[in-house]
């Protein structure tokens, strides 16, 4: 039975390295020297790495006084809803030991408000924030329309829900003159929030272009009264709105509320000294067991002061050690074994 | 027949007497001696009837090697699927004409030759290729490697999965030495490396547990470390960096990088494609993460894509990277150590046998005497038989033999 040479030929896969499966190949081998070399430097790595972080948030300066309780006048009148338009304010005074050097940043915090919720986090229109489509209220549920029918902007829970305690830093010059720590409103939020995300709508007038809509029903003014001062921070575009809008993950958080604006006595930062706080107390937390504070804060390159970071490198980078260690003695020992059994 | 097998309380004729429900198998036995069956097709006619078969494999499975010969394309089926009936194992029939097409489709895996007796054998088997010796390579490499992989495969998979579904799980709370590989050559050398596939060592059970362990290990480190990073936390710049967005960013990218290096360490040989779909697919995620947080898609369809801007606001700062370096240690200092220990203080026979790979290596043995190799290579098998006159001198030509060694083979061998 003969064939043909083309009919055997044809059959065979070609002879190229790919389907011959003889591709160059590393080939990986964890022997005892890399993977002990490995433990070491990661060892020595993770060690660096946690103790420069710990030396970093050690260095910032954070004082965080917490005003649920201390404004407890203001807080029980804000638990009756119908108080909503009596104005409460509560004035903490405090003392600055030490000077604050380099930026300085005000932040409010809050316990127990689980802006991570889920119903809360989809209930917000983002086409509408766009500026592209402001009578979009699809997603807002419950916070869709006002009691008349009219579309809400911004509607959602999430933008209803604003923070809305003002906070105003004063510094005792002396034991008569206090003068207002001057902040900025502005750069506390992302640039991209700010200038692509959030826009407002139609023209100038914020007030015509608003037309049409109602205010949240939890909101004092409308959203074009928000700034009237600076008009690229009135409307959506308003940097405390803009802030609160981008929810937090855990039912803990702080977010940015001020910046301090490094002029006049203050160009080296906080000196040390008396200040206080004049809270405007509007948001209510007791009724939900959550609690708010205020933290003025330096920062360095690693961010604000968690010692979570720092701490979990050099646990890591202690056990590391201890597993290299561990892991050379047991090696050395058979290997003493293994040499002695095979001359036997 | 062993004496034992007239009593009552042997199990087979429990088996023959009450025929229960559940699939009998028959009990392993080890012989007293070295024996060998020789039966031919006539005598299977019978062997195969009623309750002898059971005899028959029993003495068959005692004996070192069994030839069944002169027998029907249906008897060999019956044979193949008299083993598979019985015994817990897994059956490979090899043949090359049509004869044995029943035989090859009978068995778990089917092999056929292709040569002279035609395209048959071939068409209805799982494995083909042209030599009967190729058969040893198929199965203490190919198959091997084959199983090994298969079991990488899933345990990895499943680990994966669980890695990543349990982090969502955890959120709720809160709202939330490898084995050390062989070459070819010497898995060729050592058949012993062939058992984990045998008693299915490497994905069973016990292994499926080890990889939902490992799995839930990897989802606590990959939530709870980012979390820890960003809890109290604000970027350089005093802006956001504990919102929601960021933080499931951050632990995707943990857990992309995280499993990634999984699959790296778990790849034993590296070309270049393993290189560009490791690496590459990591990149891809990159690009996409990228893509579908840019300004252009999100102003584009602004309620369906809501996370403008996070990857670049997220990924360029340190504590961030921080976190996912320290994500991917804490995930995979465990594994390698537990590659590293695991040989040592529990060795599998596996194990040993690459321990003695490993000595022989570093003690190179002079090289073997290769006169026994040249007569298997130039020995005529006894596989082919022919039906038809015409055929023996074309075998024993040598003609259909391949060359073996690349130096001439200087034994003219006459029958």
């Amino acid at each position: 039975m003969k064939r043909g040479s083309h009919d055997c030929q044809s059959r065979l896969p070609d002879n190229t390295a790919l389907k011959q499966q003889q591709l160059p190949a590393y080939r990986l081998q964890l022997t005892a020297t890399k993977i002990l070399s490995g433990f070491f430097i990661t060892g020595v790595f993770c060690l660096g790495a946690g103790v420069i972080l710990l030396l970093s948030a050690k260095n910032i300066k954070e004082v965080e006084i917490n005003y649920t309780e201390k404004c407890s006048d203001c807080a029980k009148l804000r638990e009756n809803t119908a108080n909503f338009d009596k104005e409460c304010t509560c004035s903490i005074p405090f003392y600055l030991p030490e000077a604050m050097k380099g930026d300085v940043y005000m932040f409010y915090k809050l316990y127990g408000f689980y802006q991570n919720l889920y119903q809360y986090v989809l209930s917000r229109s983002n086409s509408q924030l766009m500026g592209i489509d402001i009578k979009d209220v699809s997603n807002c549920a419950p916070f869709k329309n006002s009691h008349n029918g009219i579309p809400i902007a911004p509607c959602g829970a999430i933008a209803n829900s604003i923070f809305n305690d003002t906070i105003v830093l004063s510094y005792n010059l002396n034991s008569s003159m206090s003068i207002k720590v001057p902040m900025l409103r502005s750069g506390i939020s992302w640039w991209t929030d700010k200038y692509v995300k959030f826009w407002n709508p139609g023209s100038q007038n914020l007030s015509s272009a608003f037309a049409g809509t109602a205010k949240p029903p939890s909101w004092p003014k409308p959203v074009y009264e928000l700034d009237e001062e600076d008009p690229e921070n009135n409307g959506f575009i308003n940097e405390d709105f803009i802030v609160w809008m981008r929810t937090a993950a855990f039912p803990t958080f702080k977010k940015l509320y001020r910046r301090l604006s490094r002029i006049q006595h203050f160009t080296e930062g906080l000196p040390a000294g008396s200040y206080s706080f004049g809270i405007t107390y509007n948001f209510p937390v007791t009724k939900f067991q959550g609690e708010k504070s205020v933290v003025l804060s330096t920062l360095t390159w690693s961010g604000g002061s968690s010692l979570f970071l720092g701490l979990a490198y050099t646990v890591t980078g202690a056990l590391t050690w201890l597993a290299f260690f561990a892991m050379m003695a047991i090696h050395l020992r058979l290997k003493e074994r293994k040499t002695l059994f095979h001359q036997e | 027949m062993k004496p034992q097998s007239l009593l009552e309380s042997d199990p087979i004729d429990d088996y023959l007497t009450t025929k229960p429900r559940i699939p009998f198998k028959i009990p392993e036995e080890v012989p007293s001696g070295n024996y060998g069956l020789v039966i031919n097709g006539y005598s299977l006619a019978h062997a195969l009837e009623g309750n002898l078969e059971l005899e028959l494999l029993q003495t068959a499975c005692m004996c070192k090697g069994v030839i069944c010969c002169r027998m029907t394309p249906l008897q060999k089926a019956q044979v193949v699927e008299l083993v598979k009936r019985y015994k817990k194992v897994v059956t490979l029939a090899i043949g090359d004409g049509a004869n044995d097409v029943s035989m090859i489709k009978a068995a778990h895996i089917g092999v056929g030759i292709s040569g002279q007796e035609g395209m048959q054998a071939m068409l209805n088997s799982d494995f083909a290729f042209s030599q009967f010796c190729y058969l040893q390579r198929l199965l203490l490499v190919h198959g091997r490697w084959s199983y090994n992989r298969m079991c990488k495969f899933l345990s990895y998979f499943f680990y994966k999965n669980f890695a990543f579904t349990l982090v969502h799980f955890w959120y709720a709370f809160y709202s939330g030495f490898s084995a050390q590989d062989v070459n070819e050559t010497w898995s060729l050398r050592f058949p012993e490396l062939y058992e984990p596939g045998q008693h299915n060592l490497y994905f069973n059970k016990k292994e499926f547990v080890k990889c939902l362990v490992h799995g839930i290990y990897s989802s606590l480190v990959l939530f709870f470390i980012p979390m820890g990073t960003i809890h109290n936390s604000v970027r350089t710049d005093g802006k956001e960096i504990s919102d929601y967005q960021s933080f499931s960013t951050i632990v995707q990218t943990s857990l992309l990088c995280v499993v990634t290096m999984q699959i790296a360490l778990e790849t034993t040989y590296w070309t270049m494609i393993s290189h560009i779909f490791t690496w590459g697919s990591l990149g891809f995620y990159f690009c996409i993460l990228f893509f579908l947080y840019s300004d252009g898609l999100c102003l584009m369809f602004p309620n369906v894509f809501q996370l403008l801007g996070v990857a670049r606001n997220t990924l360029d700062w340190p504590q961030v990277w921080l976190s996912v370096v320290l994500s991917m240690v804490l995930c995979m200092l465990p594994v390698i150590g537990y590659h590293f220990l695991k040989p040592l203080f529990w060795p599998v026979r596996v194990d040993k046998v690459i321990d003695r790979i490993h000595h022989c290596m570093s003690h190179p043995l002079p090289p073997r005497i290769r006169t026994r190799l040249k007569h298997a290579g130039s020995r005529r098998s006894a596989y082919a038989f022919s039906h038809k006159q015409g055929f023996g001198a074309l075998i024993t030509s040598g003609k259909t033999l391949k060359a073996k060694f690349p130096k001439k083979n200087s034994f003219p061998f006459k029958k």
